[in-house]
């Protein structure tokens, strides 16, 4: 029995699994629901995977959803396990999972900073750990605009005079094209 | 009886004076370099092949130094976010006078490719002022080595007062570096 089968048939036994991905025989996905995240956690623990590699969220402006994803490594049988979760985007909170893996304590402050997750459970999970004195919406969020962010707090240098296209030749990237396809039709094609 | 040996020394004011013992100075200012490198960026790995046998820094007097206090010249390579410019400004203002800045790459020109960054800085001498630019994405060593020659030629034609210009136009920087970091001086948990 491979790991990956291991592992699956451990979280099957007892779990409702959305959705598994094999991503290939050291990585697997599973998509799971949101009460169950906590147990899922100690459970693996218990089976092994004892490092938390990674927290990390997605923002899936469409769906109004943040994706949670843990990852967890074993060390005696070699498996990356992400454990995906979604949670609601309009006051987005998770309890934390600081019972089980202390060190995530780093991992839900960098989330809450640059989502707006909170993590009730975690005391510090409101402190500042990268930005400072950050006074915007969290920049990972897909509806912050970074670049009227730029604009409106940094100087830009001003040219008088336009580099961009010089005597109305092509730009460099349709030479490139050019070039590439030359370069294919004497090939003759890709084989 | 006066001496016929020595044509008798013209008196020369105080200025006159100083600027010679500057002029004095700057000679060895410039034949002896000593850089303090701040690699924020990718620019970063331009510095070894220019300080090892390749390009052989060396032969142009210039050496890394440690401390900033006694650098001579801040070497910006690369990008700066915000966080890394709080430092920077407190590391260019420990250094001693004369201070030369060069900046390396695009990125400290015009921001580079991090233009419409959230965390980027866009012009480095709108907060401290820089001598020398060596342009590129990133620049070739030999175009580094120039820089480095053009900020000697400069040194030698007194054009590199970016610490002057520091100095006379304070209130302006400051109120730049205001302006885009809020607090220069960031007290967090892990310093201080």
């Amino acid at each position: 029995m491979t790991n990956v089968n291991y592992v699956s048939e451990l979280l099957e036994r007892s779990f409702t699994i959305n959705n598994k991905e094999v991503i290939d025989k050291h990585q697997v996905s599973f998509e799971v629901e949101k009460q169950d995240v906590h147990q899922i956690l100690s459970v693996l623990k218990t089976e092994g995977w004892i490092q938390l590699s990674y927290l990390s969220a997605i923002d899936w402006i469409d769906e109004n959803e943040f994706e949670l994803v843990y990852i967890l490594m074993n060390w005696e049988r070699p498996v990356h396990i992400q454990i995906r979760t979604r949670i609601e985007r309009e006051n987005a909170t998770m309890n934390s999972i600081m019972p089980i893996f202390e060190g995530c304590k780093y991992y839900e402050r960098e989330v809450h900073e640059f989502f707006g997750i909170k993590f009730p459970g975690n005391p510090d999970h409101e402190k500042q750990l990268i930005l400072e004195n950050w006074d915007d919406m969290p920049p990972m969020r897909k509806d912050f605009d970074p670049r009227a962010y730029s604009d409106a707090h940094f100087a830009k240098r001003e040219y008088t005079t336009d580099f961009s296209n010089l005597n109305n030749e092509p730009s460099k990237q349709a030479k490139r094209n050019e070039r590439k396809n030359r370069t294919l039709r004497f090939k003759g094609g890709k084989k | 009886m006066e001496s016929t040996k020595f044509s008798p020394a013209t008196r020369l004011t105080k200025e006159e004076i100083d600027r010679k013992w500057w002029e004095i100075g700057d000679y060895f200012r410039r034949s002896s370099l000593w850089m303090l490198m701040y690699c924020t960026g990718c620019c970063a790995i331009e510095l070894p092949p220019a300080m090892t046998s390749a390009y052989d820094m060396e032969r142009l007097g210039m050496g890394p130094m440690a401390t900033p206090r006694q650098a001579d010249v801040l070497l910006v390579t690369g990008y700066l976010s915000l966080k890394t410019l709080r430092r920077l400004i407190y590391t260019y203002e420990q250094m001693s006078e004369p201070k030369y800045v060069v900046g390396f790459g695009s990125c400290t020109i015009n921001g580079g490719i991090y233009h419409d960054s959230h965390a980027v800085i866009n012009q480095l001498d709108q907060y401290i002022p820089v001598d020398s630019y060596v342009a590129g994405c990133m620049p070739n060593t030999e175009a580094v080595m120039n820089g480095f020659i053009d900020l000697m030629g400069l040194i030698q034609t007194k054009k590199a007062d970016g610490w002057k210009r520091y100095r006379d136009n304070n209130a302006w920087y400051k109120k730049n570096q205001i302006d885009s970091l809020g607090v220069v001086r960031v007290k967090d948990e892990f310093h201080d």
